[in-house]
């Protein structure tokens, strides 16, 4: 019997097709993307409508005066050296979308597993390699495109409240913080597809396991994606996103192979 | 050449041994039934020529090649417990998502005639989480006649199919034996399988009990003699005097299992002044081959 000849280029081809088509025309997708670009915008013209603005605790009488950011880009990142003090700027800006990644990956690995996808698929496809490399390129993809988003949103947000896009910082700079940081997703869309190999159909096991991982690594991400970011810090996060995807997508092969997927 | 080719298979979940050494052979171009009690280690075995799960010892050949080759494995369809698809798609979509799996050219046409076979042409559009059991089945085997596949393997595929439904998965299935394929089917409901299968495993704890073909089986099967008489009670206590297996089936005929001819028996009772009133001779049928398999071995063991 003479059964046709599948390339590895040919079978990840098909595999990125589907799981493209799958994720842009998945409802969860475009939510969070829409969340992404509200988020900011809504965060920038509240806080500027705000500003100033004092309240008053009736028991203590202590008196808390509403500030503003100072300018668009506090939204995004902080300038190395200034902006890792653990204040709440700091911390609720771009960077909690690597954690929205993780919830994106968990729901979209997750559900090929409930739905059986899954047996379907390995049935016919019996490299987990081409598998794991799809599920981490649409999940870095994904992330990044909702980086993207967010910072459209930040833009977008920092124009209707007025607010100063000066932060002493080049354009060229920013636009390194963003292309670093939508590189470093890899890294977090690794852990994500490795938790949620693990987790299969236990979609809460992948996302705990994403979240508890990432929540160690999230520190890290202002020191090594500041605003004022070079071509260097996109480059280590380049590579950083490569090693991650080859080490840790090799041990979700390894889960794979190695453990039922029904 | 062998489509399947099964050798000392185990498979262990934790302390439990599933699978003991199993082997199973099964024809290029068969329709194998694959018989068993729940728990006998059936749906372990299709999900391990699946490739899965992994195994812990023996070997699975796939068309003469290892079980995990890539070039084999694209060509097998499967429909193990759920039809594996996306709730909230259509059935359409799914199936154009499992096509591009398979790198399906023209795979719209391919869906519509697939769908015209299982008579699901009409609820392409509708979300597969509106469908009903029986509909999922059918889709499921749609799903898996897709690529039109060399190995199909089905785990329970009658279940909640209607009359017609069971009409068209024959249809289907001895069709493409016809054309060579082979066919691993699994199902508790023995008299359906009775009508297509070519060939039977049954396996008990994880072992295979025996293997043979429908023909084998058809010779191995014992035939008897059913009757109805006036005082049924009595024809049978008397019958029971004389022959060391009579048994009233649930019809209300009496069997006679190890009567020579229908006429010694209708004699015997005669004798005994008993008029026998229906009397035919027939073969038991997989379903009580099967049962009496499983009490044979249940004794021995």
């Amino acid at each position: 019997m003479n059964f046709e000849k599948s390339s590895f280029g040919g079978r990840l081809g098909r595999m990125l097709n589907v799981d493209f088509r799958r994720m842009f025309r998945s409802p969860l997708f475009w939510i969070m993307m829409g969340i992404c670009f509200v988020a900011p915008v809504l965060i920038l013209v509240m806080t500027t409508m705000m500003d100033g603005s004092v309240s008053v605790d009736p028991q203590t009488g202590v008196e808390t005066v509403m500030e503003a950011f100072d300018n668009v880009w506090q939204a995004v990142e902080s300038v190395s050296g200034s902006g890792m003090a653990m204040n709440m700027m700091a911390m609720c800006n771009i960077n909690l979308l690597f954690f929205a990644a993780a919830v994106l990956v968990s729901l979209f690995v997750s559900e090929d597993f409930k739905s059986g996808y899954a047996k379907n698929l390995f049935t016919v496809r019996p490299k987990k390699a081409d598998y794991v490399i799809s599920k981490l390129l649409v999940g870095w993809i994904s992330g990044a495109l909702m980086l993207l988003a967010y910072f459209v949103g930040a833009m977008f947000g920092g124009v209707l409240s007025g607010l100063s896009f000066d932060a002493g910082v080049t354009m060229g700079e920013i636009v390194m913080c963003l292309v670093s940081k939508m590189l470093l997703m890899g890294v977090f869309v690794a852990i994500d597809t490795l938790a949620s190999v693990i987790g299969k159909q236990k979609t809460w096991m992948s996302m705990v396991g994403s979240l508890a991982v990432g929540m160690l690594l999230f520190m890290m991400i202002p020191s090594v994606t500041p605003l004022d970011s070079t071509p260097m810090n996109a480059v280590l996060c380049l590579v950083a996103g490569i090693a991650a995807g080859g080490g840790l997508g090799a041990v979700s092969c390894a889960v794979l192979k190695k453990t039922s997927v029904v | 050449m062998n489509a399947i080719e099964i050798k000392g298979l185990t498979k262990n979940f934790g302390a439990k041994q599933a699978l003991k050494g199993l082997t199973m052979t099964v024809p290029q171009g068969a329709i194998y039934g694959f018989i068993g009690e729940n728990g006998s280690g059936k749906s372990t075995t299709e999900k391990l020529i699946c490739g899965l799960m992994p195994f812990d010892g023996g070997s699975i050949r796939l068309f003469g090649r290892s079980g995990d080759d890539a070039d084999v494995r694209a060509s097998i369809g499967v429909l193990i417990e759920s039809p594996g698809c996306f709730p909230n798609l259509t059935v359409w979509n799914n199936m154009k998502l499992q096509a591009a799996n398979l790198g399906i050219k023209n795979a719209d046409a391919e869906i519509r005639k697939i769908l015209k076979t299982v008579r699901m042409e009409g609820a392409a559009g509708n979300k597969y989480k509106n469908c009903s059991l029986g509909m999922k089945q059918r889709i499921g085997i749609a799903m898996a006649l897709l690529g039109d596949p060399a190995l199909l393997v089905l785990d329970e595929p009658i279940n909640g199919l209607d009359a017609d439904g069971m009409r068209i998965m024959r249809e289907v299935l001895t069709e493409l034996s016809r054309k060579g394929h082979t066919v691993v089917i699994s199902s508790h409901i023995l008299g359906e399988l009775e009508k297509i299968a070519t060939h039977y495993g049954i396996v008990r704890g994880g072992k295979m009990l025996c293997e043979m073909t429908a023909e084998e089986l058809d010779a191995g099967c014992r035939t008897y003699t059913a009757l109805r008489a006036a005082e049924q009670n009595r024809a049978k206590a008397i019958l029971s005097c004389r022959y060391s297996r009579v048994e009233e089936d649930e019809a209300g005929y009496i069997r006679v299992y190890d009567a020579k001819t229908p006429e010694e028996v209708v004699v015997h009772l005669y004798e005994n002044g008993i008029t026998v009133n229906e009397l035919r001779r027939a073969k038991i049928g997989l379903e009580e081959y099967y049962i009496d398999l499983m009490k044979e071995k249940g004794e021995n063991h």
